[in-house]
């Protein structure tokens, strides 16, 4: 990654906090591990919250990587300073939310529903897919001129 | 270090430990599964049961397994999920009275009989789980509270109502409150697992079970030293690198041939304190055996010849065995499989057949083990050549094990069922002892004399001729029709199932139609239940009045004679049937129904 790239304020920020989510779900993966290995039953024995906090643990993975590989192609796709500032942001902010929600979903989730934290879920794959949108739509631009 | 790397190396910190502290903080006030279903209400935590939810986590595929058994529904709370009756508003009418099933905001009602006019009770537990399920109300009393069983049920094969008089081995009755039993200390010591009645001095009701329905710890005994050891993953792959086998839990599969059958004969065996004192105990903290102990240290199984508590009739245990002690009810395999020779000198066990986690949850056994594979996987030499032994063609039921070592002599829950005394068949016996004999449940216009005649011809001298029999009937008479005729309740309902088997032989297909047809007029409505089903299996007979025997309704008592008489009249006025001339006659038919030998049999349950 080149200098630029790390002082442009869309891609710098993309990048720290691409990191910043690998910082976390990563470790998250290993206390998931940890309460297997220790038979945790109050994560052990709610199926649905195994499975919130595993997809919050591999979204906050791959998203994570989703901004390190913004922060590398962000400039040579996204030319326009604005457009690339806005689908940073929502791409940061769906990031965060979406793995956000999954983990809240398992925290007071009762029997077969998820807790109402769920609904960040969707608020977060809102903001990822108006970021993918505009980031699709500059690239194609880009890819015409 | 600088003051900014310094502040990196602790953002970085803060981010890694970010996942961690916030799933044990968040763990620590989310809800908990085993917590809530410790918290609900009749269920307890002693003795070291920790219920089904805990075993889960380490045991997905056993639990899945049980799951999906019958076992595991055998009690419920009351829900919509539960509940299989139909619940409709439609009135349930029998011997002049009726009930009348309904749902109100979600909950289950009926509508009974009561000394005056009628009331409501709402069912809070569903009690029964594969062939017909029962309900039951709470009722307040002095101290505490108990559950009383309604007087309908709903049979889930038959997608019917029935009353509890019709179902058991009685005659029709109109007292509707005849089998109101109460669950706290009856129900509860089968149909679910570590039963605590909870009674005391006083009549003061506070019944418990660590589980509804018949969960892990019924066969594997409690769980908490278990779950505690085997928490810490160094003690789990200790066991598994070692191949040794952890010994803070049960595997009965595992455990000695007698430790083995009792797990399951705990239930499926009928029995009493040890001692009569420990009645108290029992009812107050539940019996004493725990899975791995040996059933007969902490019992008495009832046996034909246990005398029965001092208040109770005094035949009431051995009412239900045949005259030479064999079981002829349902729940009492364990005495059976016990007295059998491949337990008592051989290796078997409950799970050289069943299986509690494989196979069809019906029986819950593997389809192999239908057949002769479960004989045959100890007696290989037979198996080499089974029409050899047999001296019956290979594919006719004559050469199906079962049906004559473990015949269908056993009555329960509107069924016949195999004996589990593996034996052989002997007709002089079966005729003096007044039991079904395998061979003539199945040559159905044979007479005992035949069967032994051909036993004696087809494995020589060692079989005798009978007698007598032990209804008096003559000896030359068919034995199904005698049965019949004049047997006793249980005779009576295993001749009427067995006359609609597959695979029976019939010389002689009208006598069989037309002492079908008076069996419809029986005293006994669980009997007439058996020959209608068996009747209506006639492909020979004219499909108008298979169509109308198996649309009647067999418990309308006061229709009884009129459909007996009427079927009887249709084979002989069709001449379909050659009716014997004895059963054409009124005041004979009559004499004959009111010859029938008319014993209540308490089934105990």
């Amino acid at each position: 990654m080149s200098e630029k790239e790390t002082r442009d304020p869309a891609t710098g920020k993309a990048l720290a906090w691409g990191w910043g989510l690998l910082a976390v779900s990563l470790p998250l993966g290993l206390t998931l591990e940890a309460l297997h290995a220790l038979k945790v039953s109050s994560y052990l024995s709610s199926p649905m919250r195994r499975e919130l906090w595993t997809l919050a643990h591999a979204h906050g993975n791959l998203l994570g990587i989703l901004c390190l590989a913004f922060a590398a192609v962000g400039l040579r796709t996204l030319p326009d300073a604005a457009s690339r500032g806005s689908v940073s942001l929502w791409l940061r902010l769906g990031a965060v939310i979406m793995p956000l929600g999954f983990f809240a979903g398992g925290i007071l989730n009762y029997e077969g529903d998820p807790s109402l934290g769920i609904l960040l879920v969707p608020a977060g794959a809102i903001c990822l897919l108006y970021a993918l949108g505009r980031a699709g739509l500059s690239a194609w631009r880009v890819a015409g001129s | 270090m600088s003051t900014g790397r310094a502040q990196r190396v602790f953002l970085l910190l803060a981010l890694f430990l970010t996942a961690p502290l916030t799933v044990g903080l968040c763990l620590s006030f989310a809800p908990d599964p085993e917590a809530i279903a410790a918290a609900k209400p009749l269920i307890h935590r002693e003795e070291g049961n920790v219920g089904s939810e805990t075993c889960r986590p380490c045991h997905l595929e056993q639990h899945a397994s049980w799951k999906k058994t019958y076992h595991r529904t055998m009690t419920q709370r009351a829900h919509p999920e539960t509940v299989v009756g139909a619940f409709d508003g439609q009135t349930v009418r029998y011997m002049g009275k009726e009930a009348r099933p309904f749902q109100r905001d979600g909950r289950f009602y009926m509508t009974i009989p009561a000394e005056e006019g009628s009331r409501e009770a709402e069912v809070v537990l569903a009690v029964g789980s594969r062939r017909y399920q029962q309900y039951f109300e709470q009722v307040a009393v002095a101290d505490g509270h108990i559950y009383r069983r309604l007087p309908v049920l709903w049979h889930i094969g038959w997608e019917r109502w029935l009353h509890m008089n019709t179902v058991f081995l009685g005659p029709d009755d109109a007292d509707w409150d005849a089998h109101a039993t109460r669950w706290n200390d009856n129900c509860i010591f089968c149909h679910n697992t570590a039963p605590r009645p909870g009674i005391e001095q006083g009549y003061a009701f506070d019944s418990h079970v660590a589980e509804l329905g018949i969960a892990c710890e019924s066969c594997h005994g409690p769980g908490e030293a278990h779950v505690a050891a085997q928490r810490n993953p160094g003690t789990r792959y200790g066991y598994h690198l070692s191949g040794e086998v952890a010994d803070d839990i049960v595997n009965p599969e595992r455990q000695d041939q007698a430790e083995a059958v009792s797990a399951c004969g705990q239930c499926h065996g009928q029995r009493v304190p040890i001692e009569d004192e420990l009645i108290v105990d029992w009812m107050h903290t539940g019996p004493t055996y725990r899975s791995g102990d040996d059933l007969l240290d902490h019992v008495r199984p009832v046996t034909r010849d246990l005398p029965p508590p001092k208040t109770a009739r005094q035949d009431l245990f051995s009412q239900r065995f045949w005259s030479d002690g064999t079981p002829r009810l349902s729940a009492y395999e364990f005495q059976g499989v016990i007295e059998s020779p491949c337990y008592k000198q051989g290796p078997m066990t409950c799970g050289w057949c069943h299986s509690m986690h494989g196979g069809d949850p019906k029986g819950m056994i593997y389809e192999s083990m239908r057949g002769n594979r479960a004989c045959v996987q100890c007696h290989q030499d037979i198996g080499a050549d089974v029409a050899g032994h047999t001296m019956h063609a290979a594919d006719s039921s004559g050469s199906q094990c079962l049906d004559c070592h473990m015949p269908k002599i056993v009555y329960g829950i509107l069924e016949t069922h195999r004996s589990h005394l593996i034996e052989v068949p002997d007709p002089a016996r079966d005729a003096e002892q007044g039991r079904p004999n395998a061979c003539t449940m199945c040559h159905l216009n044979r007479s005992p004399l035949w069967a032994a005649e051909e036993m004696q011809r087809l494995w020589g001298d060692a079989y005798r001729r009978p007698g007598y029999r032990q209804d008096k009937a003559p000896l030359e008479m068919s034995d199904a029709v005698a049965s019949l005729l004049t047997g006793d309740p249980v005779q009576r309902a295993v001749y009427a199932s067995a006359a609609g088997r597959a695979g029976r032989k019939l010389e002689d297909p009208g006598q069989i139609h037309a002492t079908l047809a008076v069996t419809l007029g029986d005293g006994w409505p669980s009997v007439r239940s058996f020959a209608q089903r068996s009747l209506a299996t006639y492909d020979d007979l004219p499909t108008e009045l298979r169509e109308t025997v198996a649309e009647w309704d067999h418990t309308l008592a006061e229709e009884r004679g009129a459909m007996a008489r009427a079927i009887l009249d249709y084979l002989n006025r069709q001449g379909v049937s050659e009716v014997p001339t004895y059963l054409t006659d009124d005041q004979r038919l009559l004499a004959l129904l009111e010859l029938q030998e008319g014993r209540i049999i308490s089934i105990g349950e």
